[in-house]
């Protein structure tokens, strides 16, 4: 952490909310695309940015430096956005069969060599992540979303590179197999 | 051409443990040798890469449109308001928080906590019971008579107390002889 951040975070935890308001311009966009890659649903997303900022003014005097400050921040984001999705798993919401899998559209159907319209693949990409245990989401959208690390993905989950690559790759198996129309390319 | 194919798939079978770490850029020179060298060889291997790239593609893109598309400042006035509301709302929150018993039912340690109660209660009451009980048990140990006194010698269990009561003795009769 350097100097600047550390002076940053130690004025915000004692209450300083100019401080959270650079820490907010440091973090927005990295907090927003967590909560987009999780929900996939941009008034959610911004909820879950608004809730997590709010969150860590409150929880920040916890922070004992003893990870990195942005793999603390991303570990609240992931998990505020997870336990938003499980709220919002108990509201009906799209009515997609999840034993069947995700029903195309009958003009779909008709073409299969279509380009699905954009907010149709973009509820079918949701519908398979939404398929993996949080554990493997969570890995997934930092590598593939955040690009982080596997040494700062294992930072930011509270476990090992081993179990990180482990989630990664039967996450994308998982996710490529619901998504196989989409993502099977040949050369 | 058998060992060549026998090779092969042995290669591809390492290989293809390799590929995740390839393709997130995590292996290590000589790992990313072996698989690069294997690669031209196999439709397979490169068709595995190629899922991972458009899965990559997938996921991201969109999030990427959403963050371009998005003003933010707005969001920050948000943050203060949310702030603001919180602080008013700190001592009700306080008060509710000892009272909401759902962070138990949610850790899922209210059934286990009321058994664990349950058995203390069974297992104190019968000692309570004991302890408290207000009528002392009597036994009568020893009752002596003689000519001038009558000793009745009570020995309490609890609390442990010996209590000798003396009678006085019986007139003498006038005896007839």
């Amino acid at each position: 952490m350097d100097v600047n951040e550390a002076q940053l975070i130690s004025r915000c935890q004692q209450g300083d909310q100019e401080a959270l308001k650079e820490i907010f311009n440091q973090y927005h966009q990295k907090v927003f695309r967590i909560a987009y890659g999780v929900v996939r649903q941009r008034e959610e997303a911004l909820d879950i940015a608004q809730e997590v900022f709010i969150k860590l003014f409150r929880s920040i005097h916890q922070f004992q430096g003893r990870s990195r400050f942005y793999t603390y921040l991303y570990r609240m984001t992931m998990n505020t956005a997870i336990d938003h999705t499980r709220k919002m798993k108990k509201a009906p919401s799209l009515s997609m069969d999840q034993e069947e899998g995700f029903q195309l559209s009958d003009d779909a159907e008709r073409r299969p060599d279509r380009i699905l319209d954009h907010k149709e693949l973009e509820a079918r990409v949701k519908w398979a992540m939404d398929q993996l245990s949080p554990d493997q989401k969570a890995v997934l959208i930092f590598r593939e979303v955040e690009g982080l690390s596997y040494q700062e993905i294992a930072e930011a989950t509270g476990s090992s590179i081993g179990t990180v690559m482990s989630r990664l790759h039967y996450g994308r198996k998982k996710v490529q197999e619901l998504l196989k129309d989409y993502v099977e390319g040949g050369r | 051409m058998w060992k060549g194919g026998g090779r092969m798939k042995s290669e591809c079978s390492s290989v293809s443990k390799l590929l995740d770490k390839y393709f997130d850029q995590e292996v290590t020179p000589e790992e990313r040798s072996l698989v690069e060298g294997h690669l031209p060889d196999c439709s397979a291997c490169r068709m595995a890469l190629d899922s991972m790239q458009n899965l990559r593609i997938l996921i991201k893109n969109p999030v990427e449109e959403a963050v371009g598309k998005e003003n933010f400042p707005w969001v920050w006035e948000k943050i203060e308001k949310g702030i603001q509301r919180k602080e008013r709302l700190g001592l009700w929150d306080f008060l509710k928080s000892w009272l909401d018993v759902t962070p138990l039912l949610k850790r899922k340690i209210l059934i286990p906590a009321v058994a664990a109660a349950v058995i203390l209660i069974l297992i104190t009451a019968p000692l309570l019971y004991k302890k408290i009980s207000s009528y002392p048990v009597q036994s009568v140990v020893e009752y002596v008579e003689s000519e001038t006194y009558n000793v009745m010698v009570y020995e309490l269990e609890t609390p442990q107390v010996t209590v000798i009561w003396l009678f006085e003795g019986l007139e003498e009769e006038s005896s007839t002889s």
